[in-house]
């Protein structure tokens, strides 16, 4: 309750002229690499990430976002490959010689202090002077929304509270990096979303580099300039949010983003414009203009929402509709398409009020852009 | 109906034989308490009249006893500060680190506390006897400490366990040292634990017996020791008033734990050093 | 993928070690191995020093002779005789003990378990501050009780009980009381950790199958609780075998424990390879305590394992 009370009174929190400074530097990593026994966690990772960005880390557990975060912050030494912080090489740097700001799913914040104390911790460490550290706290507290909290202790703040502190901690002493380990994993929906609005806006305002780890794809989507979909210890494709949804490299970027619907055919014809695809179920469907010849077998992926029901016979699929279920002002359709194998069924996310009904029969269309096609056989 | 008056029934009367329980472990601690301040030391219940003449007699100038107390208290506190160093380092070395024959040296850590005491103190005096060290305050200090570290450890292993050692990580990505982290963050945490593991250092030196018969010499006495000569050979009636004094200590270092586990900000209940000392002696791994 | 499908592809997942959120650990792990030995160094030489030495020096110096040779004739010293008998009232008096604990221990820890928490945490206090009690004043205590104008013996008088007052001191039964009242808030301890871990819904469960009262005690609680039991008995058992405060001063000359008889041997006549031998016995006994108690926690595990398959 606290919570939103907050936030209706720091609606647009005034940031001090000092504070708007672009603190992010640029990180890049190369070639990183970590084993447990015979199993690669991280398997010769490299990227480079701009001063300012935010870039999440998306993937399931055991993908080895969680890993490739640990070696950027020192906490787990890479087998191999090196990091670089701003121009500084930190791979074999003790985690606290590395100067990174660190905010974990747990908060983490120190009992025995007050919340102004855990603030001002990492600027006593640096010798900041006494009445420029009280400045600061003040400063940060205001810009998380927090101004009068630093006097709590940490147990008598809410959940998302205790975070929206963590996150001053690690933000006070205007480290290169901020590094953030599912920060809002232990957070319940509604105030997941108000946080990552709060860590949006503050990221911008502030000119923060940001690495972020999530299994969350929709929050990956809300948060980043770049996300990086990883899959067993690998970067399946490292791209704009926009550009992983249209233009998926692998059908594991495609499902894992969307949930993607995954129809089988075979390639009929591939042209500049458009690949045009016969499906197994007898339709013809265009998928966007990719690398592939005629006569491919693949499967064409297009997510839920990108699928318009039209009348029978128009699209590229007819079926009945088997199930309707309202999520919110979206409504989930399944249907059942004509000359599948009956076992199996096609999803789409259409708006409240174009929704069909149980046992109608509709056709399925998808704008070429939106549908993308892997060679069958190709993993995910 | 029936089944239900049978449950109420045996419900009365394990309350009654569990009140009758309590009663035999307060009833002797309670009675000394009071017959010390009787005026028969060593008779009827209740007392007849009430005097506080048998602790000055403890206090008088040809009492023996002020001796045996300092000997006791000098004793306890090097107790202590062996036991709570050592204590330290070991629960750091068995909770907060990667130790080869980890196991091995836990059980080496705990053997003390399920080894009859009277082989440790057997084995002691043949270790200060050739020495000629019996009787010195030193020796039995050292003596005493291998029964109170291995409390003190599991009383700071306990704490250090209930410390999330990721919020040392959390400082150290702050820039904080080993050494900053030991001393802003480990220790202030851990101190409730420490303190604890001090005061029961402490009374297991003040309450110990057995080692201080075999480590004492003629003239330096513990209390205990004292206490036990008393009651074997000589009838002092002032030794009801140490006895209540031994309590009253007793009584006070747990309340002084009870305080300082209240004042620390974790969630353990106050009870938790406690519970682990005791069933220090119950782990046989 | 020769039928139709129209399908969505599974996500795949596959775990790592040391990837998970709980898994965060440095791996820095020489450091970590250096900072462990470093630390676990002071203890290690303390204990060699003053516990592991002396104690082996007793072993040495049971097993020598007056001529500096080999010998057992300690042992059978400690076998024969005198020595014999102590040792077997030490057994059978430490039996007593720990059974007597065991009951009444079992009664009241189970009665705390239905306490409401406020209650068992004041109860809890009733048994924990004697605990931290010397065991000497608390024995005095029972010497003030017992006695033959005691409290207990007044009160027994008082209600006509017939043959009272009765001899409670000097003579086993006030060993056994004085014993029990020393070792009790250490069973207690140990039985309700075991019995505060067993789910109610369990009776509970076997109350709504129709089960009685006695029948889902005997076949569902008992069972539960019965490491626990084991484990409580043979370490009270242990630590009676080795005590000494309570039987030298409530005790007869028959009460006499081994631990009386090496203090004897030791300060009196000056034997210390007899008292070596008693006190390596005494070390024997313990050890197969708690033998005996690994045993039953193997068995314990291996029949539950095989429930479990």
């Amino acid at each position: 309750m606290s919570e939103l009370h907050v936030m209706s009174t720091q609606q647009s929190p005034s940031i001090p002229a000092s504070a708007v400074t672009g603190t992010g530097k640029p990180l890049s990593v190369t070639k990183v690499r970590k084993t447990y026994g015979a199993m690669a966690a991280v398997d010769e990772i490299s990227m480079e990430i701009g001063a300012g960005e935010f870039v999440t880390f998306l993937g399931s557990s055991g993908s080895g976002k969680t890993t490739t975060l640990m070696m950027i912050a020192g906490f787990v030494e890479p087998d191999s490959g090196s990091i670089v912080v701003g121009g500084r090489d930190v791979t074999r740097l003790a985690p606290q010689k590395r100067g990174l700001g660190f905010v974990f799913q747990q908060y983490l914040l120190f009992p025995h202090m007050t919340v102004g104390e855990n603030i001002a911790f990492p600027l006593q460490l640096r010798g900041v002077p006494k009445a420029e550290i009280r400045r600061r706290v003040g400063e940060t507290l205001e810009i998380a929304g927090l101004a009068g909290f630093a006097r709590r202790r940490p147990r008598e703040l809410s959940g998302g509270q205790q975070q929206r502190v963590a996150l001053c901690r690690a933000l006070v002493y205007r480290p290169p990096v901020i590094l953030m380990d599912e920060p809002l994993g232990a957070l319940d929906k509604k105030l997941r979303d108000q946080l990552q609005t709060e860590i949006k806006r503050i990221q911008q305002e502030l000119g923060l580099t940001v690495i972020y780890v999530t299994h969350d794809q929709e929050e990956a989507l809300v948060l980043s300039d770049r996300i990086a979909v990883m899959r067993d210890g690998r970067i399946d494709q490292f791209d704009t949010p926009r550009e992983l949804f249209e233009r998926p490299r692998t059908p594991f970027v495609a499902d894992f983003l969307g949930a993607a619907n995954f129809l089988p055919g075979q390639v009929e014809d591939s042209t500049a414009e458009h690949v045009v695809v016969r499906l197994d179920t007898g339709g013809v469907l265009r998928a966007r203009a990719q690398d592939v010849t005629a006569g491919t077998r693949v499967r064409a992926a297009v997510q839920p929402g990108r699928l318009t029901p039209v009348a029978p016979e128009a699209g590229f699929c007819t079926g009945v509709v088997e199930s309707v279920t309202y999520v919110g002002t979206l409504v989930r359709v399944t249907v059942l398409p004509e000359g599948g194998t009956g076992s199996t069924v096609v999803r789409l996310e259409v708006p409240a009020g174009r929704a069909p009904y149980v046992g109608d029969r509709i056709g399925l269309s998808a704008d070429p852009g939106d549908v993308s096609v892997f060679a069958a056989g190709t993993e995910g | 109906m029936i089944g239900l008056r049978n449950s109420v029934t045996g419900r009365i009367v394990l309350t009654i034989l569990s009140l009758l329980v309590l009663l035999f472990l307060a009833l002797p601690i309670v009675l000394i308490v009071v017959t010390s301040f009787g005026s028969d030391a060593l008779g009827s219940f209740p007392p007849e009249s009430w005097t506080l003449g048998w602790y000055q007699q403890v206090f008088a100038d040809d009492s023996k006893w002020p001796a045996a107390l300092s000997l006791s208290a000098m004793v306890a506190a090097m107790t202590t500060v062996f036991s709570v160093a050592l204590g330290m380092t070991a629960a750091i070395a068995l909770v907060r680190s990667e130790l080869p024959l980890r196991s091995a040296v836990y059980g080496l850590v705990l053997a003390p506390l399920v080894i009859p005491q009277v082989v440790i103190a057997l084995g002691m005096f043949l270790l200060f006897e050739p020495a000629s060290m019996l009787g010195s305050p030193i020796a039995i200090a050292l003596g005493h400490t291998v029964l109170a570290s291995p409390i003190a450890v599991m009383i700071i292993m306990a704490t250090l366990k209930g410390i999330d050692e990721r919020l040392e990580d959390a400082a150290a990505s702050m820039g904080a040292g080993r050494l900053t982290i030991a001393r802003r963050i480990t220790f202030p945490m851990a101190a409730p634990g420490v303190v604890a593991a001090a005061v029961f250092s402490f009374i297991t030196s003040f309450d110990e017996f057995f080692i201080s018969q075999f480590l004492s010499s003629v003239d330096t006495t513990t209390l205990p020791v004292q206490v036990f000569n008393v009651l074997q050979y000589d009838v002092d009636p002032s030794v009801t008033a140490v006895a209540a004094l031994l309590i009253a200590v007793a009584i006070l270092a747990l309340a002084v734990v009870g305080v300082v586990r209240r004042l620390g900000s974790d969630k353990q209940s106050g009870l938790l050093p406690v519970e682990t000392g005791i069933s220090a002696g119950g782990e046989t791994r | 993928m020769a039928a139709p499908v129209l399908a969505p592809a599974e996500p795949a997942v596959a775990t790592a070690p040391g990837s998970g959120p709980g898994g965060l650990r440095r791996r820095l792990s020489g450091r970590r191995t250096r900072f462990g030995l470093l630390n676990a160094t002071p203890i290690v030489v303390y204990l060699l020093v003053l516990f592991v030495y002396p104690i082996f020096s007793t072993l040495l110096l049971s097993v020598e002779g007056e001529d500096g040779g080999f010998t057992l004739h300690w042992y059978a010293d400690a076998l024969q005789g005198t020595n014999l008998d102590i040792l077997l009232a030490t057994l059978r008096i430490s039996a007593e003990t720990s059974l007597l604990s065991l009951v009444i221990g079992f009664l009241l820890a189970y009665w705390i378990t239905r306490l409401r928490p406020l209650w068992a945490g004041l109860v809890m206090l009733v048994v924990v501050v004697p605990h931290f009690i010397s065991a000497l004043v608390r024995t005095y205590g029972w010497i003030i009780l017992l006695g033959d104008h005691g409290l207990v013996n007044e009160a027994l008088v008082g209600l006509n009980v017939p043959g009272a007052p009765f001899a409670l001191l000097y003579n086993e039964i006030g060993v056994v009381i004085g014993t029990t009242s020393v070792m009790l808030p250490y069973t207690v301890l140990l039985l309700y950790a075991v019995m505060r871990g067993v789910d109610r819904g369990l009776t509970a469960a076997a109350a709504s199958m129709g089960a009685g009262r006695l029948v889902t005690f005997r076949r569902v609680y008992l069972p539960l609780v019965a490491p626990g039991l084991v484990n409580a008995s043979v370490l009270c058992f242990i630590l009676c075998l080795g005590y000494y405060v309570t039987p030298a001063l409530m005790g007869g000359p028959k009460q006499t424990m081994v631990a009386a008889l090496i203090d004897e041997q030791v300060m009196k006549d000056n034997q210390w390879n007899g008292a070596s031998a008693l006190g390596v016995i005494l070390l024997l006994l313990t050890f197969a305590g708690l033998l005996l108690l690994q045993l039953f926690k193997k068995v314990g595990m291996a029949r539950r394992n095989r429930g479990a398959a």
